[in-house]
């Protein structure tokens, strides 16, 4: 049992049914996550990270959406169960935190109610325990005075704690898989910091996975073991953190390191920006979906898709018909 | 150290006390409300005269000692009629918006966090209910329903208040039911019940608080505007909405009988508009208040 894979994702497809015709928005995503490992799934704005990591939630407008393939957390297979099974996962299984603290609590209850909520009606705590419960969750994510915040009105704290209330009611049932879906989109640089050192913190102390899923390269580089590049709805890279960073080989993979400022860059330097746009998704290419933008594609690139395939690490693959060379010095490109 | 942990805990409970204090004005007009509702229940315990009963010592007469507010042309003590009338008013007012409430709002609820089929499918029924403008709506049932009664009229008004209610509940429900906190809730495994109780209601709440208010106001001027078609609660039984409308002709002997019936409207929904505003500042813990 716990040698098992946490969450197997086998060629997961979330294809939605628009006006305008059939929008895959994730296109067919393979990938596993070990117990207590934390994965990073980047990509563009576009690319297809939330609606996956939604998808894998379980979470899907009710209207107009259909889900192939399969996604199991734990032994339990999310796509296709009803909403009833599905709540019996949600908090005690996996949870999830939002993009944005501003408008993930709701604003006319107390936060120490907010968290209760969830501690009485998932776990059948009583009215004291719960709040002695909640009480040790502000502790826990880092929130001075727990017992007078408990209290308090989501509108009465700064971003930073509100973002640390939300992973504290996520935290509530003990889930073992935490799912952020950009949890430091809308918070201070210095803040960021705080936040993502928190969730790592707290994925050692209570033995969980965390998927982190962001469009920032710099918050997942130290933070998790293995990452998913994501463009176009698909995976085009895929490996161990250093492998990723140092061994690339998916040009889009360099474009989108490049594009991140450098602390060791002078200043004034210009950021290097990927030319062109994410492709419409109503209208995909035959080809690879990289290839309109990619300064090495070939008459190939446009024509078939690459499918992913192993590079010389382990656990390292990549989609493309002109990957880079291996760069064995292992200098960041 | 210790100071800042004081002045942070001063902060708190300063932050427990919501919003600002209600007020002197708050109170005034509660008792205003009080006493509107206290005279229309007791109209006949307390010393008035019969509204019915004509003085014809006295048409069109001015405020005086005898009568208090003046007497209409037919010499009905006019603070009698305006006591009397506050029944029909108040009751018209209350229930059907209790009527409207009670149906529009909960299914403007469900509609909106439900959507699919359910939602477009009542949502075009209450469209199509709205279509008709509520006073034709009202006067075409109220004309074939005889006899007319009390409570027919608060049905009626009230169905018709139906789609308004739907409307404006549905929509604010809407945009909360997108919101983040929704999801999250419900991904910690709220059930649809918890989450229309706890997470949609309280949010929706000041809307539904303030658009009820105004509602009581449309009513009992709709209620009025019946009455001047002779299809509200048959004459001589007075409502403010039909003496104002009696007085219209007579305007220029007899102000008198068109400023009481008019003054108390004014009061009864300014008082309740006052109340709502109050209410939604005090209890709002959306923003804090530094």
């Amino acid at each position: 049992m716990s040698d098992e894979k946490l969450l197997v994702v086998k060629d997961l497809k979330t294809t939605f049914d628009t006006a305008n015709g059939l929008l895959p928005a994730v296109g067919g995503v393979s990938f596993d996550l070990d117990r207590n490992e934390t994965l990073g799934i980047v990509g563009e704005s576009g690319s297809g990270k939330t609606v996956l990591s939604r998808t894998i939630m379980g979470l899907q407008p009710r209207t107009k959406v259909s889900v192939t393939g399969s996604a199991v957390i734990d032994g339990f297979e999310v796509v296709g169960a009803s909403e009833n099974d599905k709540r019996k996962i949600w908090g005690t299984e996996v949870a999830m935190v939002f993009q944005d603290p501003m408008t993930s609590l709701n604003p006319v209850m107390r936060i120490g109610k907010q968290i209760d909520e969830a501690l009485r009606v998932r776990l059948g705590m009583d009215k004291a325990a719960a709040k002695a419960r909640a009480i040790e969750l502000l502790e826990l994510v880092g929130i001075p005075s727990p017992q007078e915040r408990y209290d308090a009105y989501p509108g009465m704290l700064s971003g930073g704690m509100r973002q640390r209330v939300v992973i504290a009611i996520a935290l509530a049932c003990s889930p073992k898989l935490l799912m952020a879906d950009e949890p430091t989109t809308g918070l201070d640089v210095t803040i960021q910091a705080q936040i993502l050192n928190l969730l790592d913190e707290l994925k050692d102390r209570l033995k969980m996975s965390v998927i982190l899923v962001t469009h920032d390269l710099g918050v997942v580089a130290t933070r998790t073991s293995r990452i998913v590049v994501m463009y176009a709805g698909r995976i085009v890279e895929t490996g161990n953190t250093r492998d990723v960073f140092y061994h690339h080989r998916m040009p889009y993979t360099k474009a989108l390191l490049e594009s991140s400022p450098k602390v060791s860059n002078h200043s004034h330097t210009r950021l290097v920006t990927i030319p062109g746009r994410p492709p419409n998704l109503l209208n995909l290419p035959d080809g690879c979906a990289f290839a309109p933008r990619c300064s090495y594609a070939t008459d190939q690139c446009h024509l078939v898709r690459p499918e992913l395939e192993p590079s010389s690490e382990p656990g390292h693959t990549f989609a493309c018909w002109n990957p880079l060379p291996v760069n064995e010095e292992g200098a960041l490109a | 150290m210790s100071n800042v942990r004081l002045a942070e805990i001063q902060i708190l409970e300063g932050s427990r006390k919501k919003g600002e204090p209600l007020g002197i004005l708050f109170w005034i007009c509660v008792g205003w409300i009080a006493l509107n509702v206290f005279v229309a229940i007791f109209a006949n315990v307390l010393p008035f005269q019969n509204p019915l009963n004509e003085d014809f010592t006295a048409l069109n007469a001015a405020p005086s000692l005898h009568h208090l507010f003046g007497a209409d042309d037919l010499g009905r003590d006019i603070l009698a009629r305006v006591a009397y009338g506050s029944r029909v008013s108040i009751s018209v007012g209350i229930g059907a918006m209790i009527i409207g409430f009670g149906v529009g709002a909960p299914l403007g609820m469900l509609a909106a966090y439900r959507r699919g089929r359910f939602d477009a499918i009542l949502t075009t029924v209450m469209y199509v209910m709205l279509a008709f403008p509520a006073i034709i709506a009202t006067i075409a049932v109220l004309s074939f329903w005889t006899p007319r009664s009390l409570t027919k009229i608060i049905i009626v008004i009230g169905v018709a208040s139906i789609p308004l209610v739907y409307r404006v509940i549905r929509t604010a429900t809407l945009s909360v039911a997108t919101k983040d906190y929704v999801v999250a809730a419900k991904v910690q495994g709220a059930t649809d019940r918890r989450i229309l109780m706890k997470e949609l209601l309280p949010n929706i709440a000041p809307i539904g608080i303030s658009f009820l208010l105004i509602g009581i106001a449309t009513v009992v001027t709709l209620e009025g505007a019946l009455a001047f078609l002779g299809l509200s609660v048959t004459p001589p039984t007075p409502s403010w909405g039909n003496m104002i409308n009696e007085a219209r002709t007579i305007l220029q002997t007899n102000p008198w009988l068109v400023i009481f019936p008019s003054l108390a409207l004014c009061l009864f929904l300014l008082c309740l508009n006052f109340i709502g505003d109050r209410i939604r500042t005090h209890f709002d813990v959306t923003e804090v208040k530094l």
